[in-house]
């Protein structure tokens, strides 16, 4: 196990090696980074000149080590347009995501288990054909779509919920860096559409994996013994059958949720919600490259995490799932 | 008992009186929110509006294009090169220093080493202090738009940026890249003070006590400032009474907020006009003013003003919109198909022949949209379009670099003045001067020859002449593709006067916003 | 037993026949083809083409409403086009992205996914952690790296015309770890069963084991993979041109279509938001019906990781 985990931190670092070379192969495709820094009325002289004091005009390969070693510590580069360490400006934007993805994980939990176990047990009832007709009717609509629906819903129509950004906040640390919504009513309610459209998308599979997962379970050697055994139907329901689907449930569970903590962008820029994904799709559109590629590099680091875990997971749950390195 | 019911009924008033002239608050969703608080940093839309509401210039645009006085009281001309302004007394900065010459003076010197700002105060000398509120201003040669300069000498506090910050980093320091103490700490003369500031989210705003216009009827309080970028939702926001004025409607949103019970909608023009440039250089074709004609001939700007702007613009003829100096009321529009066929056939090209075009797509309102109309207006005459919109970031390399045939310009005069446009964009290109910067390749000699003579021609009328002769000129050249001045719109629920205080410089003066 | 009677009296078509959600879809699915198919022939007008198309003509509402004309049954949007032709010809661009695009992720997926499902140790490993840099990199990246590559090796004025190859590779090259994926755990699935013990007892060589034997155990979850990809294909597609990386303004897809639906969402020229969104919003909602019914019958374990 110890080899495996060993193993799996040096292909983390392979990996996000070759995500920030390729960031850095593309970011001269951005655009121009000083262009978004001065008005239009600076000559271009000028401009090569900060292009130059920036470094953005050395070789590839001395920007490259450069960026390199300064990672070594700790060190992604500095943002343009906040003028601030770039990871310093990524961590006070993810609290944003981070709150949003809980909210909609949330959401998901809540309704998808009991749904999804509904409609394993009763398959044809109309609440079970209804919930699977709606869910697929969920993943058919964009979620750009759903979340201007819901803003002229709610927001613009009947004035009951806010129709953008994060609302009242509360410093959580005292120290500026993670700014909750929480924590006050405002910040709540601003919370929920956002919320609710991330989690539109989401739920719809969780309600059939669920679903199917039950189903199988229920097919169980085990299960028609339990009930051989003359236990009560919801015992045989909630502790036999439901305990066993919920293993592999988590486990999906906990990868989706990592999907979509890198994946928050459209959603977050319907709503202007101030987290990582508006907050890359900014540093797109003005061309600030350091900051462009210190968020790959910890979308990566994310992604490399959790599927490590998962793996790991998968091992205790399936020891037929063979791991490399723990013959 | 009696005692008892005055007091009560004191308390009453007191706080009914609280609750009536109670904290107005005003919450203001923008497109774009200020990159710092250092009003020197960045010449560009957003930092000049936060510098009027934090900081105070020497002299304002009025809505009708006159200047106010703000914190110089009075001015006199001198002679040709020196302009003197008398300063306000009893002003304070923020951080409770009085305002003086010395700030002034500071302030300018500072502003002159600001790599944005130094370009436009080229003409410039410096300042000359005459005692503790008087200054005078020096160019070096006659200069006709000093006052229009003046609106930008804003005066930050000389003693409050004098020294090193915590980091060991001289206060004074204006740099774009790093960390500086005027990045975020203030202290101008401004009517509002910054409470908290944080990029990109949330800039809030409170009164300043002392604030030394009193006769303002400003009634706000408290300012929010919240950016939203996307249109949508910032329509949204102002529908759903999340905020209370918003800025760059977008055209086709305009019907519902004027129907709105809630909202009120209020356009103002901004003097930004919206060209396509034609590159002779790339295409031999263009080269021929007759081809170049033929194009202004086959795009109908009135039918895209009318469909694609909704009607709240003028269409352009030329650079200069009206009531500039340069504004030559003669010039017609000339949307003509048949004739735009002839001059192709003219020229020899009654075939056509294909070009590239590119436009930016978050630069200027429906930007993207005008391209593609005026690409479908095109095949009509025979030129066949490949269109390439881009985000501005993209879009800005691709103009530097020439990359098309056809390229979209927007051009908003600096000094709002005529000789600006002509400046940047049609002066024959010169790397040494800078002149010609968003030039892609008409030249014309003559018009360089003007443009140049007008800058230090001080006899108004004369100088009028010229700029309207340039204007002449550059429309039977067809140098560029004029489409419409474009406006500035601000969508405010109805209790927000907006009207009085926005003008066509978009600097929305809303110290000055009353609250009903 | 001719295949096509093998067919008749499979439980495959007796399934169909019997679920009429399955079979509507289906229905629906087919017209739509058949509409995209033959788009240039029924459609009044051409939208792709910039002569035909006049601003003047922008947002007339559709013919049954004051102020529309029966030149144009559903109104025209922003731009002047008929509605009713252009999203025709945007449903024709749709498929033909979504479809290719699809096909270019299973054939880089199936290939990965065997060959480190069957091969293991270093060489799974380097594809599997190939698959999580190709996931971890959000596609928006990707349509922006190959734009760019592109407008150097072919320059700006081709656009219009490589914009459909444009956005197949780049959307088959985002999603292609999901089959890669899928395959991989059936094939690990597969490995150790009998018969592909026998296989190698006999001397078949590992390609053949791989195409001939244990492919096919894997087809079904293809099959079931692939419908719910060619929707995914659509809003993908719809999701770039939303952030404006898309089909070129002139040509324009579904998913431009709906972008310029949002942006009017306000106006009150409902027919350009409510038209496209439900012509996409009906594709793509026929599909995955079909999806789902398709993963009833075959019933593959599919959503476990």
């Amino acid at each position: 196990m110890f080899a495996f985990i060993i193993r799996r931190v040096i292909q983390a670092i392979l990996v996000m090696l070759v995500i920030s070379l390729v960031g850095f192969s593309i970011k001269s495709n951005i655009g121009d980074p000083v262009r978004d820094l001065v008005g239009e009325r600076v000559t271009p002289e000028e401009r090569a000149q900060m292009a130059e004091k920036l470094g953005l005009n050395d070789p590839f390969f001395v920007q490259y080590t450069r960026f390199l070693k300064n990672a070594l510590h700790g060190d992604l580069g500095t943002s343009f347009i906040y003028r601030k360490p770039a990871l310093e400006v990524i961590f006070r934007h993810a609290p944003a995501t981070i709150e949003l993805v809980l909210g909609a994980a949330l959401i998901i939990a809540l309704f998808s288990f009991p749904l999804g176990v509904y409609s394993a047990l009763y398959p044809r009832s109309l609440l079970s054909r209804f919930t699977m007709g709606f869910s697929t009717l969920g993943v058919s609509i964009p979620v750009f779509l759903t979340a201007i629906m819901f803003i002229y819903l709610f927001a613009v129509t009947l004035h009951i919920l806010p129709s953008y950004g994060r609302g009242e906040t509360i410093d959580l640390f005292g120290n500026g860096y993670w700014q909750t919504g929480l924590l006050t009513i405002d910040g709540l309610k601003h919370l929920l559409l956002p919320c609710v459209s991330l989690a539109s998308i989401m739920m719809p599979l969780f309600i059939r994996l669920i679903r199917s997962e039950m189903m199988e379970v229920l097919e169980t050697e085990y299960i028609k013994y339990a009930w051989a055994k003359g236990l009560s139907t919801r015992r045989i329901w909630l502790v036999h059958a439901f305990k066993n689907t919920l293993l592999p449930v988590v486990t999906v569970f906990g990868v989706q949720i990592g999907i979509m903590f890198a994946f928050t962008i459209l959603t977050e820029t319907v709503f202007q919600w101030q987290g990582m994904g508006f907050m890359f799709l900014d540093a797109i559109q003005r061309a600030d490259i350091s900051l462009l590629i210190a968020y790959l590099v910890v979308v990566a680091s994310v992604f490399v995490v959790v599927n490590t875990v998962v793996d790991i997971m998968y091992s205790f749950i399936n020891p037929t799932v063979r791991i490399a390195g723990t013959k | 008992m009696k005692k008892l019911v005055l007091l009560l009924l004191c308390l009453f008033m007191a706080f009914s009186f609280t609750a009536t002239a109670g904290a107005k608050t005003l919450k203001v969703g923008l497109a774009a929110d200020p990159v710092s608080l250092d009003p020197q940093v960045q010449l560009s839309g957003g930092m000049l509006q936060l510098s009027h509401w934090v900081f105070d210039p020497l002299v304002r645009w009025t809505q009708d294009g006159d200047f106010e006085p703000r914190l110089a009281e009075k001015w006199e001309r001198i002679n040709e090169y020196r302009v003197r302004f008398y300063l306000r007394k009893g002003v304070k900065f923020h951080s409770g220093n009085t305002f003086t010459a010395k700030d002034v003076k500071w302030s300018f010197d500072r502003m002159k080493k600001s790599v944005d700002f130094k370009g436009l105060l080229e003409p410039f000398v410096g300042i000359g202090i005459i005692d503790d509120y008087t200054v005078d201003v020096v160019t070096t040669k006659p200069y006709a738009l000093l006052l229009n300069m003046a609106t930008y000498f804003f005066a930050m506090d000389s003693e409050f940026y004098t020294g090193t910050d915590e980091n060991g980093q001289p206060k004074d320091a204006c740099k774009k890249t790093t960390h500086t103490f005027a990045n975020d700490n203030e202290s101008g003369t401004g009517v509002f003070k910054i409470k908290s500031y944080e990029q990109g989210v949330k800039t809030v705003m409170k009164r300043f006590a002392d604030y030394w216009d009193k006769d303002s009827k400003g009634n706000v309080d408290k300012f929010i400032l919240n950016p939203i970028k996307a249109n949508a939702t910032r329509v949204a926001a102002l529908l759903s009474g999340d905020v209370d004025v918003i800025d760059q409607v977008p055209p086709q949103d305009y019907k519902r907020l004027r129907s709105d019970s809630k909202t009120d909608l209020v356009t103002i023009n901004g003097g930004r006009i919206i060209t396509f440039q034609m590159n002779g250089n790339r295409v031999k074709a263009f080269k021929d003013a007759r081809v170049r004609n033929a194009v202004v001939y086959a795009i109908n700007n009135a039918g895209i003003v009318k469909k694609i702007m909704k009607g709240t613009v003028e269409v352009a003829t030329q650079q200069s919109p009206p009531g500039y100096a340069g504004y030559k009321a003669s010039l017609k529009p000339r949307y003509d198909l048949e004739k735009a066929k002839a001059l192709m056939k003219e020229a020899g090209y009654a075939d056509g022949f294909e070009i590239t075009m590119m436009a930016p797509n978050n630069r200027y309102v429906n930007d993207a949209k005008i391209a593609e109309a005026s690409a479908q207006m095109l095949a009509k005459i025979g030129i066949k379009v490949n269109l390439k919109t881009m985000p501005k970031a993209q879009y800005w390399d691709e103009f530097d670099a020439k990359a098309a045939d056809m390229m979209m310009i927007g051009w908003h005069s600096d000094t709002e003045d005529s000789g600006n446009f002509s400046e940047f964009l049609v002066m024959c290109y010169d790397k040494a001067t800078g002149f010609g910067q968003y030039n892609s390749g008409y030249c014309n000699p003559k018009v360089d020859e003007l443009t140049i003579a007008a800058q230090s021609e001080i006899d108004l009328d004369k100088r009028a002449d010229m700029l309207k002769e340039i204007e002449q000129i550059l429309y039977d050249d067809a140098a560029f593709v004029p489409y419409h001045w474009q406006n500035h719109a601000y969508g405010a629920k109805k209790n927000f006067k907006i009207k009085p205080i926005i003008n066509s410089m978009n600097f929305p003066y809303f110290g000055d916003l009353v609250i009903k | 037993m001719t295949k096509l009677q093998k067919f008749k009296e499979s439980y495959f078509l007796y399934s169909f026949k019997r679920d009429k959600v399955a079979m509507a879809s289906f229905i629906i699915l087919v017209i739509l083809l058949i509409l995209a198919v033959t788009a240039p022939w029924i459609a009044p007008m051409d939208p792709y083409g910039a002569n035909n198309i006049d601003i003047m003509n922008s947002e007339i509402p559709p013919m049954w409403s004051d102020g529309g004309e029966s030149q144009f049954p559903l109104g025209t949007d922003n731009m002047g086009r008929d509605m009713f032709s252009t999203m025709l010809y945007g449903l024709r661009t749709s498929i033909i992205i979504g479809v290719c695009a699809v096909a270019l992720q299973a054939g880089i997926g199936i290939f990965v996914g065997l060959t480190a499902g069957f091969i293991g140790g270093k060489t799974d490993a380097f594809l599997m952690r190939l698959a999580d840099i190709q996931f971890s990199f959000p596609y928006l990246m990707l349509a922006i790296f190959i734009g760019a590559i592109f407008q150097v090796v072919f320059g700006v004025g081709s656009y219009e015309r490589l914009a459909v190859p444009l956005l197949i590779i780049i959307i088959g090259l985002a999603e292609w770890p999901v089959y890669a994926r899928t395959i991989r755990a059936s094939v690990i699935g597969e490995v150790n069963k009998e018969y592909v013990e026998a296989a190698r007892i006999i001397g078949l060589s590992r390609p053949t084991i791989m195409v001939r034997h244990v492919l096919p155990n894997s087809l079904t979850s293809v099959m079931v993979i692939s419908t719910i990809q060619i929707a995914n294909a659509v809003m993908s597609e719809a999701a770039l041109s939303f952030l404006g990386l898309g089909m070129p303004v002139t040509k324009p897809s579904l998913g431009s279509l709906i972008q310029s639906g949002f942006e009017f969402i306000f106006s009150g020229s409902w027919w350009i938001t409510v038209f496209p969104g439900v012509w996409l919003i009906l594709f793509v909602l026929v599909i995955n019906l079909l999806g789902d019914w398709l993963r009833d019958v075959l019933n593959p374990k599919l959503y476990k990781g």
